[in-house]
């Protein structure tokens, strides 16, 4: 299974990256590589123009800027999860990179790259829709900011432009008391995920003031579920109203149906994980340790 | 049971000991150092000069005529060079390698038609296999679509169109029959009650981690072919190769490379070969084929086996089984290469380790638009000990009858051993009792199921399974043709050899003639061959025969392998040890009654400083002929071969009554599994396993556990997960890794704890039994037990695998709605 | 920007200068061109093995800058100027490194096909944490697949190896 030939260009700068994505519609980038190049193995997709860009370590950094968590598009999974930065202020991402596949893959896949990938299955999607994050692109016209919530279209399908290199994504700092969850189903750990859940909670003397719950593996996206965060807020938080949400989180999806998982298992999955992370998040809601 | 087969009489020479010097050592691999630091040699790590690559066009449709191949484009591309369709490849090349009978045709290259998606269309040779893959993407085919069947049950009616393979009829039913063994109607009248169940095993496959290849080249000044290859039984029956490209067999030499795995997909593996020589003599240069993973997935011949059985036990009330019936249609897919085979394989231990006193199978084998079966460890044994465990684990829930209970209840006994079942295969020894107690004992068996009724009380759903399985060993070739309608081809040898020789310094050279596939034949080997000559295993090196230089050797596969390789080694070894005391005898001047064995030297018994070593008698034997006996029978030299027979095997009786003895060296197993289920996600935890071998004398503990281990695994994928999806189209929906998923380090036991018993065999020698094929064929029906057991409070039965938690929440979501329990935690209603 | 990247474009195949096992190799390589075919092809060392090329099975795992990384899923252009580490690397049948003696020690291979990838990962395993109990090791190999062990073994050996390093001072 060998790529298709392509024209490489090593970026030396973000102005070179941007430049040559200007130049020629056809091309893409290259980051970690980890999605493409396997797509590329199989002959999925043959990009006719690679733009690497894996020498832009201006590109890979955790920082803290004023009340966001500010993460490089070039940041290796493998230092986001372990990033005590990121465990602070983002630690639903943190719980996240549980799933995500194995090591060697986390070494070389980047944080931006795996949400340009925009795949339905991925986590990360989920955490930046749960988080309020915002994805900053650039490209030879300016500069773009897209909300998390509008940058994820469909299939491998997102709101950058082709022109647009993913600069940057910024995360608003978890606040103190907020409790958070990821919960995954896949047949084996690291695999892509059958049915995952994003949760974050905020909870107040027991009553939940705020929650946002977003679901991958029921559609061509992840999926906010508003319909379980409707049901939850102003909802003290118990197993009843857990349940209520997690029913109503089911009843708002229309998964796809495959062999690995039909549409009826994956709404139990809906179910079953809006409530354990619901109710594990509410368990982390006081303060975190 | 009484039968009128003879059972013939032990050649056995070594008979079991108390205790051994090498044998039963848990010896460190002597195949390892190579292998840990990246010198192992696989085939594609072969590199010959000017080599070049091929790649194959695979056919996107499950079924389809060819209509045109234009390859100009792909042709005209910058590093090609050759691009070869099937009828170009037909002008030289026959059909493939099978051993069905009447044969089903299958090609390299497919001829007028496609069958199955992945079939290669045409193949082209560049410079380089990425070039190889561009010039294929280059080639345009005009393809007639055909019906595809996909459906075993449909296949049964397929006509016109739908029938792959039109020459042998208007049907794609390849074979029909049934076969009675015993007073099958009599049994069932007095039965109390019968157990009547569907079961359906899906096809999985071996699907080791190194997939299948060849290099291939012609040398025009020998006009030879030679081809290195990852396949096995290129002693055996190579010159089947030879054929298939039209030359006599003398003018192909196959060299063995070591196998990354096989499970028996590798037993012979013709295809790549073919593809590989073929496009050699097209190019004139050496030509290496190395599938893909899309190329083993869609096209490697290994599928295993694809069935669906009804099946009836007949019972007494007081739990002991009379007959077992079975119809069975099983899925060939595209072609038929071992005809039923895995069929005959099953007959061996149809009835399990039980008093089971007659036995009918009813099978339908057929064609469908899917990749072919190969062999898969068990070649369908493992699928037999599924059904009739399922059918015991149904007969003691309906009887309210302990699991462990009602197979003690039926176990054959110590004194009724060797025992003939009724399909006429031996047993050649066992202590079915002593595994079952062993097991329960290292399960702790009875604390789990006071543990379990605290867990459920607690509203865990904890289940333990028993599965007591037959693990046959030593495969005879009858069984491959046992079942045919028509005779030819009904061979009866299968033997393997070994070759040895001392050289003057005392080294001992041991040539293996059939491959290594991650079992440890050079262990073996080396332990053999230490314990009867009193050697150093350090002074011992091993080596592997090509097929101009091989003699024959059946291989590895049906779990033979440790077996054979002992039996060759102790028969050549005899004849070396008779010629060495014989030499030792003339210049020590005694008589070799008086001689002995011992650290590597001959030795006087009782005086063992009166020696001299194997070197020095080796070094005498080499160069000093006339300080030996004038005698003309005893020539320079120290050098023996043996070709070890089956140890006992006897041909089916002419009005099929009985199958002869075909499979008779007899391991058992008896695995108990502790599981939960989280029944809302249907994820499967595997609490506790223990399994208990008895595989006769061991000769390496260490590589059995091994094989028990990576067998028990390798059974949880089959059980949990593994299955290649084919839709309605015939689209195979997991050819990837990513999704046609194989057990990881999370996926197996934490610790599967071993227990062993030793029944030695009365026919191998040391009594030795095989174990290759172990764990996978027990853990499959000891985890649908435990998983059915932790499931037992929503009344799920378990009929089908995978048990994918998909399906499992499947079947607790309808076990619920039936129950309408009214759960709060768990939604009914999903 | 500008004259090195118009360079690259016109160029069929690109200069690269890798470092394996300590030792510089330069070639001009197909920017396609997978790691894996890199060093089993051009550099001759077949050590690491390919099973799946699609960056699953874990068999072609290297170090790239002391990383493990599929070869598979990295083209060699991309590992320009970085350290390679491969298992021929790691030791000779004479020299084993203390992962090689104690996979050989405890059984942790049979074919030999999935080791050097495992052998790799493990050693980055070691590196980061000397002493892993065998819930770590399970996970840091849960991406490298044995279709012949049943891993039990596997997770001996490295459990052992660590013993062993840290015993010696390693």
């Amino acid at each position: 299974m060998k790529p298709a030939p392509f024209h490489y260009i090593r970026a030396e700068s973000v102005e070179d990256a941007l430049s040559a994505l200007a130049e020629r519609p056809e091309a893409r980038v290259l980051a970690g590589g980890q999605s493409l190049i396997a797509m590329m193995n199989l002959r999925l997709v043959k990009p006719s123009c690679l733009i690497d860009i894996n020498r832009l370590s201006e590109l890979d950094y955790i920082l803290l800027d004023g009340d966001e968590l500010a993460i490089g598009a070039l940041t290796r999974h493998t230092a986001a999860a372990a990033s005590p930065a990121v465990a602070e202020h983002c630690p639903l991402m943190t719980a996240a990179y549980g799933y995500v596949a194995h090591r060697a893959v986390r070494n070389r896949g980047t944080v931006g790259g795996n949400l340009c990938h925009a795949d339905p299955a991925s986590e990360n999607p989920a955490v930046a829709i749960a988080t309020g994050a915002t994805l900053v692109l650039r490209s030879v016209d300016g500069e773009r900011r897209v909300a998390a919530e509008d940058f994820f279209l469909s299939l491998y399908e997102t709101a950058a432009r082709q022109n647009e290199l993913l600069t940057e994504i910024r995360i608003p700092k978890a606040p103190e008391n907020q409790g958070w969850s990821f919960q995954e189903m896949s047949t084996r750990k690291g695999d892509f995920a059958l049915v995952g859940v994003a949760a974050t909670l905020e909870c107040p003397n027991g009553v939940c003031s705020d929650a946002r719950v977003v679901a991958v593996g029921v559609g061509e996206r992840a999926e906010r579920l508003g319909a379980a965060e409707a049901a939850i807020k102003g909802s003290a938080v118990n197993e009843s109203s857990v349940a209520a949400a997690a029913s109503a989180a089911r009843d708002s999806v229309d998964p796809p149906s495959d062999f690995h998982a039909d549409t009826d298992y994956r709404r139990d999955l809906v179910f079953t994980l809006t409530k354990r992370a619901l109710l594990e998040a509410h368990g982390r809601c006081q303060g975190r340790s | 049971m009484t039968l009128d087969a003879f059972i013939p009489e032990s050649r056995q020479t070594e008979k079991p000991r108390e205790s051994y010097t090498w044998i039963g050592k848990s010896m460190k691999r002597v195949e390892d150092p190579r292998l840990l630091v990246g010198r192992g040699n696989y085939v594609d790590d072969v590199n010959l000069p000017e080599m070049a690559h091929a790649a194959i066009l695979r056919s996107p449709h499950a079924h389809a005529r060819i209509l045109t191949i234009d390859k100009r484009q792909a042709e005209a591309l910058p590093g090609v060079l050759c691009v070869m369709t099937g009828a170009e490849a037909a002008r030289q090349t026959g059909p493939l390698p099978s051993w069905a009978n009447p044969p089903v045709h299958q090609y390299c290259i497919a001829q007028d038609k496609v069958r199955h998606v992945g079939e290669a269309v045409a193949a082209v040779v560049a410079e380089s296999r990425y070039i190889a893959e561009d010039a294929c993407d280059l080639i345009e085919v005009e393809y007639a679509p055909l019906p595809a069947i996909v459906d075993l049950e449909a296949a049964l009616h397929a006509s016109g169109d739908a029938v792959l393979h039109p020459d042998r009829g208007d049907t794609n039913v390849a074979l029909a029959r049934t076969l009675t063994f015993g007073p099958v109607a009599e049994d069932f009248a007095q039965a109390d009650r019968v157990i009547e169940r569907r079961f359906r095993w899906p096809r999985s496959g071996g699907t080791p981690l190194e997939t299948h290849g060849a290099v291939a080249s012609f040398d025009p000044g020998t006009g030879k072919f030679t081809i290195h290859a990852n396949t096995s039984m290129y002693n055996y029956c190579g010159w089947m190769i030879a054929d298939s490209l039209g030359v006599p067999a003398h003018k192909l030499n196959i060299v063995p490379t070591l196998a990354g795995g096989s499970f028996g997909a590798k037993l012979f593996s013709h295809k790549p070969c073919v593809l590989a020589a073929t496009l050699a003599r097209a190019t004139g240069r050496p030509v290496k084929f190395m599938e893909d993973r899309i190329d083993n997935a869609t096209g490697c011949d290994a599928h295993g086996s694809d069935r669906v059985y009804y099946a009836k036990l007949a019972i007494k009330n007081d739990g002991t089984l009379l007959s077992l019936k079975t119809r069975i249609i099983d899925d060939y897919g595209a072609y038929f290469q071992f005809g039923v085979g895995q069929h005959g394989n099953a007959l061996s231990q149809v009835v399990g380790p039980y008093r089971i006193n007659s036995v009918e199978v009813a099978l339908e084998a057929v064609l469908t638009n899917k990749c072919q079966q190969g062999a898969y460890r068990g070649f369908g044994s493992e699928v037999a000990n599924f059904v009739i465990e399922r059918l015991v684990d149904g007969a003691a829930a309906e009887l309210g009858m302990d699991a462990v209970e009602i197979r003690r209840k039926n176990f054959i006994t110590p004194d009724q051993f060797p025992y003939l079942i009724p399909t006429g295969n031996m047993y050649d020894s066992g202590d079915y009792a002593a595994v079952l107690d062993a097991a329960v004992e290292l399960s702790e068996y009875d604390s789990w199921r006071e543990k379990q009724a605290e867990m459920r009380k607690q509203g865990r759903y904890v289940g333990i399974g028993v599965a007591s399985c037959q693990e046959r060993s030593v495969f005879s070739t009858t069984e491959f043709w046992m079942w045919n309608l028509e005779p030819g081809g009904e061979w009866t040898s299968s033997p393997d050899a070994v070759s040895l020789k001392i050289d003057p310094t005392g080294k001992a050279f041991v040539t293996l003639h059939a491959p290594f596939w991650g079992n440890s034949p050079e262990t073996v080997a080396v332990q053999i061959l230490a314990e009867q000559l009193t050697l150093d295993p350090a002074d011992i090196e091993v080596t592997y025969s090509d097929s101009d230089h091989g003699f024959n050797s059946t291989g590895p596969g049906g779990s033979r392998f440790t077996v054979m390789v002992a039996g060759a080694v102790v028969g050549a070894a005899h004849q070396l040890k008779k010629k060495l005391l014989r030499i030792a005898g003339h210049l020590m001047e005694a008589d070799t009654a008086d001689l002995e064995f011992r650290d590597g030297a001959v030795s006087l018994k009782g005086a063992p400083d009166k020696r001299l070593t194997i070197a020095e008698l080796a070094n005498t034997a080499h160069y000093f002929r006339l300080d030996l006996p004038a005698d003309m029978d005893l020539t320079s030299g120290l050098d023996a071969s043996y070709v070890y027979d089956h140890p006992v095997t006897t041909l089916p009786a002419k009005d099929n009554s009985h199958m002869g003895i075909f499979y008779p060296i007899m391991g058992h197993m008896c695995h108990i599994p502790v599981v939960e289920v989280d029944i809302e996600t249907g994820k499967i935890f595997i609490l506790n396993y223990a399994a208990v071998h008895d595989c006769g004398t061991m000769v390496n503990p260490m590589t059995l556990r091994g094989h028990v281990r990576g067998g028990v695994v390798n059974g949880i994928g089959s059980t949990l997960m593994e299955h290649y999806h084919y839709d309605e189209t015939g689209q195979l929906q997991n050819v990837l890794f990513t999704d046609y998923l194989l057990p990881s380090t999370l996926e197996a036991p934490t610790d599967i704890k071993i227990g062993h018993v030793v029944t030695p065999s009365p026919f191998t020698e040391y009594g030795i039994k095989g174990g290759g094929e172990g764990g996978r064929m027990g853990a499959p029906p000891a985890l649908a037990a435990a998983i059915e057991d932790a499931l037992s409070p929503l009344g799920v039965t378990i009929d089908e695998l995978p048990l994918s938690p998909n399906r499992l929440r499947r079947l607790i979501r309808d076990a619920q709605a039936r129950q309408s329990t009214g759960d709060i935690g768990v939604d009914s209603t999903g | 920007m500008g004259a090195a990247r118009e360079e690259a474009e016109t160029m069929e195949s690109v200069k690269i200068a890798i470092t394996v096992n300590g030792r510089l190799y330069e070639r001009e390589t197909e920017p396609r061109r997978l790691l894996s075919d890199f060093l089993r092809e051009d550099l001759r060392l077949t050590g690491t093995h390919v099973g799946c090329e699609h960056g699953v099975c874990g068999s072609c795992t290297i170090l790239m800058d002391g990383q493990s990384t599929r070869a598979c899923l990295t083209f060699a252009v991309m590992a320009d100027g970085a350290e390679i580490d491969t298992i021929e690397g790691l030791g000779g049948i004479d020299n084993m490194h203390p992962l090689q003696a104690a996979f050989w020690e405890k059984h942790g291979l049979q074919c030999g096909f999935c080791t050097p990838g495992m052998l790799m990962t493990s050693l980055e395993l070691l590196r980061e944490n000397p002493a892993p109990d065998r819930e770590e090791i399970r996970d840091a190999l849960s991406g490298n697949l044995c279709r012949c062990t049943g891993y039990q073994t596997i997770i001996d050996a490295v459990e052992a190896a660590g013993k062993a390093m840290r015993g010696a001072g390693q």
